[in-house]
């Protein structure tokens, strides 16, 4: 998906391509190897991000482990599942959208592009249901929390990393429909053709990321 | 293949700009599908040790496929792989540094009504 699509390309896409180089690169083989691998160097640190917050978990699981457990059954497994099955099905759109600006199709990849998007506002509506029925039962963090049903040691804790890891969660949720949105409106704008269309591919990149966290969220805080 | 309103010259170059078609991400997505509903028909049972590992070797494949073939990590620069390895072999010197003192502790640094003092539940 590197420098040999570039040998693939019409005239016109490579012109187009070449145009996108910035002067302190040599070529645009050297120019897309950075920003890919600088993607990468990102995403490696958002996943040692989210890992130190696993982690936490997995401490105060272990110390609070009958509470754990009794707390992660007050969540709804119906909204969880629906979440990541919203979730797992934009990473598929945003893959598609990817490979309809490579290919050209514009149009189509404008299309996934939002859905994508309003799978991201779906995930982040169910979400804002589940932490309201939170708020009203009291399952809060810390010292707010004032839930009757489960009173054990640890329950607070549970909530408090319930709403650190999704929190942080949502936000990056909101990142990542933030700059879909801009790279969809790069793409409405024309700006990308199977010349140049790494925007798209990053912006993807993250969006999966997204996705990927959830993948571990969604078992650890719903099912075990 | 999906109907395109303004097919453009690389439209016809499609598999090779492309590399590769839809239905490998659509066969990802239904695999994906596949393994949310077994860890979700599975998570919830009492399966005794078995449910936490089951969790996670599914969470694991999944994040696997997603990695490899949705972030096109299968067809990355060796350096992409590199960052994205060492990251994950970091996460494990993390999780292992602290399960080194969990495991080693005296009942007495544990905290206050933390019926817990076995090793980690793993």
């Amino acid at each position: 998906m590197s420098s040999s699509d570039a040998h693939a390309l019409s005239p016109a896409h490579e012109a187009d391509r070449q145009r996108h180089l910035a002067h302190h690169f040599d070529t645009m083989d050297t120019q897309e190897y950075a920003v890919r691998l600088a993607m990468w160097l990102f995403l490696g640190t958002e996943v040692l991000l989210f890992a130190g917050l696993f982690l936490g978990y997995t401490v105060y699981r272990h110390f609070y482990h009958e509470t754990f457990h009794e707390a992660s059954r007050t969540l709804s497994i119906v909204l969880g599942t629906t979440n990541t099955i919203v979730l797992i099905t934009s990473s598929l759109t945003v893959a598609l959208a990817y490979w309809a600006v490579k290919t050209g199709k514009n149009g189509l990849g404008a299309f996934l592009l939002v859905v994508t998007i309003l799978c991201a506002c779906g995930f982040l509506v169910i979400k804002g249901f589940e932490y309201h029925h939170k708020f009203e039962e009291g399952m809060l963090p810390g010292q707010f929390y004032h839930y009757a049903e489960i009173t054990g040691p640890g329950a607070n804790l549970y909530f408090t990393i319930y709403f650190l890891t999704t929190g942080l969660h949502a936000f990056h949720v909101i990142v990542g429909m933030s700059v879909l949105i801009w790279v969809l409106a790069r793409l409405l704008k024309g700006h990308f053709s199977p010349g140049y269309y790494y925007p798209v591919e990053l912006g993807a990149l993250y969006w999966h990321l997204v996705d990927l966290v959830w993948i571990f969220l969604f078992p650890l805080l719903y099912l075990i | 293949m999906a109907q395109d309103a303004h097919p453009s010259p690389a439209a016809k170059d499609a598999p090779h700009a492309g590399g590769h078609g839809i239905g490998r991400y659509i066969a990802v997505w239904a695999i994906l599908l596949v393994l949310t509903i077994t860890t979700v028909a599975t998570g919830r049972q009492d399966l005794g040790w078995v449910n936490l590992p089951l969790a996670l070797t599914i969470a694991c494949i999944k994040a696997t496929l997603v990695v490899l073939f949705f972030m096109h990590m299968s067809e990355s620069a060796g350096a992409n792989r590199l960052v994205f390895v060492v990251s994950l072999v970091f996460v494990l010197v993390m999780i292992f540094g602290v399960f080194g003192d969990l495991w080693t502790r005296a009942p007495m640094t544990l905290p206050s009504g933390s019926p817990s003092t076995l090793g980690p539940e793993l």
